[in-house]
């Protein structure tokens, strides 16, 4: 099986750590990964999306027609590119006249859009296409009953008409926990596993008021069931988790800190990457949690 | 806090409003059907993070065509959106919230009435094919035992070329955001 893998910016750009992870992960469980070579942006939702429907629609198609052209479905480990690219995809099947203005805009480079790519997630592409079964007789290493404070991300889940793979309940997911507690972890529930970590347009526009929303998410996670690690379902999540969750604690704005790890990260940790490689780039606290996992 | 603001309809309200709405693409049969339930403020990130300005006051100002308020405010309304999708998750009539803003971002850009990091962005996207640049990528990604570029849009002009040439002939050239030369 094979599958290609979509890029985006954050992902290559800022913390190739996960990129590598997912290229290992996807290896390491039998798939073949397909670089999908110019392919951009997903377009964020900040860029064009925010010009012009049919402008999104261009810059989606753009990714999905390089992918239509290897004759593979998409895969990424970023929620925004995930939501972006599967709006995109999901107006144009709707709407058929957008799908038509696309094409003849992609028509002047010799491109084409015809609507057959899937695009997953890597926790919904574990879960649904791997399977727990396979992931569990694959991994060298497990968690050793370590607590995981899940967090899935928003754009992995909301909105659930342009997605083709999902949890049942959207209002209660429960495949990343559920991958977790495959690979020996513990995962439960808390009562801001919702809440929105503050990456995005929060961040940029409102920075300290975005902060506040994270701050508030984990100190409650942290009260009501104390994780080992977080563990989450997108890039830009796992920067806000990792990269300024560090950059606080080091400026005394919160009192408490976890090692925080992207899915793709700790798959391919427990299935035998090198950590220096697979979460190489992270700020916090993870040497320990790494250490527990290959004793 | 900001003070509270009495909003004369018979001034500020614009009736042609909706019909910039819909060319930014809202179906305002949609919009009017909203019972002001609230459901999507309920589930707003924006008024989670104490924001004046999120998703049910958004979507009744569309209503009133209240279109200088989204103007005149670039840096408080819609803008701080973080395209969660709760709303429309959540929405018990589809009006799809994020949609109006969506659509009420495509209106402001028009009249140039936007934050700027969005230009940034954007000029990222066009030139790069990334909207998101982190300098000193190409040794974090040795560093974990990659190539130093990415098979991706910002490593290859060739197609680089011809992604600017696809978005030269969206509404990205005629709004005339920054020379496209």
């Amino acid at each position: 099986m094979k599958i290609g893998l979509f890029l985006g910016c954050n992902i290559p750009l800022r913390r190739p750590d996960i990129e590598y992870s997912i290229r290992y992960m996807l290896e390491k469980l039998d798939i073949e990964v397909i670089d999908l070579d110019g392919t951009g942006c997903c377009p964020a939702f900040g860029t064009m999306p925010s010009v012009d429907l049919v402008g999104w629609c261009v810059g989606g198609a753009w990714n999905l027609s390089i992918a239509e052209e290897k004759g593979v479905d998409i895969i990424t480990g970023c929620g925004s590119c995930y939501s972006s690219l599967n709006e995109s995809r999901y107006h144009m099947e709707k709407h058929p006249e957008i799908k038509e203005k696309v094409n003849e805009i992609l028509g002047k480079v010799g491109m084409k859009y015809k609507g057959k790519v899937k695009i997953w997630n890597v926790y919904n592409y574990v879960y649904e296409v791997i399977g727990l079964k396979k992931l569990k007789n694959k991994i060298k290493y497990n968690l050793k009953g370590m607590k995981c404070g899940v967090h899935v991300g928003c754009h992995n889940l909301w909105p659930s008409r342009a997605y083709t793979s999902n949890d049942k309940d959207v209002f209660l997911p429960t495949r990343l926990r559920e991958i977790c507690e495959a690979i020996g972890g513990k995962a439960p529930a808390y009562g801001s596993i919702l809440d929105c970590c503050g990456m995005g347009a929060l961040s940029s526009l409102a920075k300290n008021k975005s902060l506040e929303i994270f701050k508030n998410k984990v100190r409650l996670m942290i009260e009501e069931i104390n994780p080992d690690l977080c563990v989450t379902g997108c890039s830009s999540c796992l920067i806000r988790f990792d990269n300024d969750w560090s950059q606080i604690y080091k400026q005394g704005d919160i009192n408490e800190i976890r090692p925080s790890f992207h899915i793709a990260q700790l798959l391919a940790l427990v299935l035998g990457a090198e950590p220096e490689k697979a979460i190489g780039l992270a700020e916090g606290p993870v040497n320990e949690i790494i250490e527990k996992i290959k004793k | 806090m900001a003070e509270a603001r009495i909003i004369n309809l018979v001034e500020e309200s614009e009736p042609n409003f909706s019909d910039e709405l819909k060319e930014a693409g809202i179906d305002i049969k949609k919009l009017k059907a909203c019972i002001k339930c609230s459901e999507c403020a309920s589930v707003c990130q924006m008024a989670l993070a104490g924001l004046e300005f999120y998703s049910n006051k958004i979507v009744h100002a569309a209503i009133l065509g209240l279109r200088e308020m989204f103007l005149d405010d670039p840096s408080s309304s819609v803008w701080g959106c973080q395209s969660c999708n709760r709303c429309v998750e959540i929405c018990p009539m589809d009006v799809k919230p994020f949609e109006i803003v969506m659509a009420i971002r495509r209106i402001c850009i028009k009249e140039y009435a936007f934050p700027p990091n969005v230009i940034d962005g954007l000029r990222n996207y066009y030139t790069m094919g990334h909207a998101v640049i982190v300098k000193g990528y190409e040794k974090r990604r040795e560093k974990v035992g990659l190539p130093p570029v990415p098979p991706t849009l910002i490593g290859n002009e060739k197609m680089r070329k011809r992604f600017q040439e696809i978005l030269k002939n969206t509404v990205f050239a005629e709004i005339a955001l920054f020379s496209l030369d």
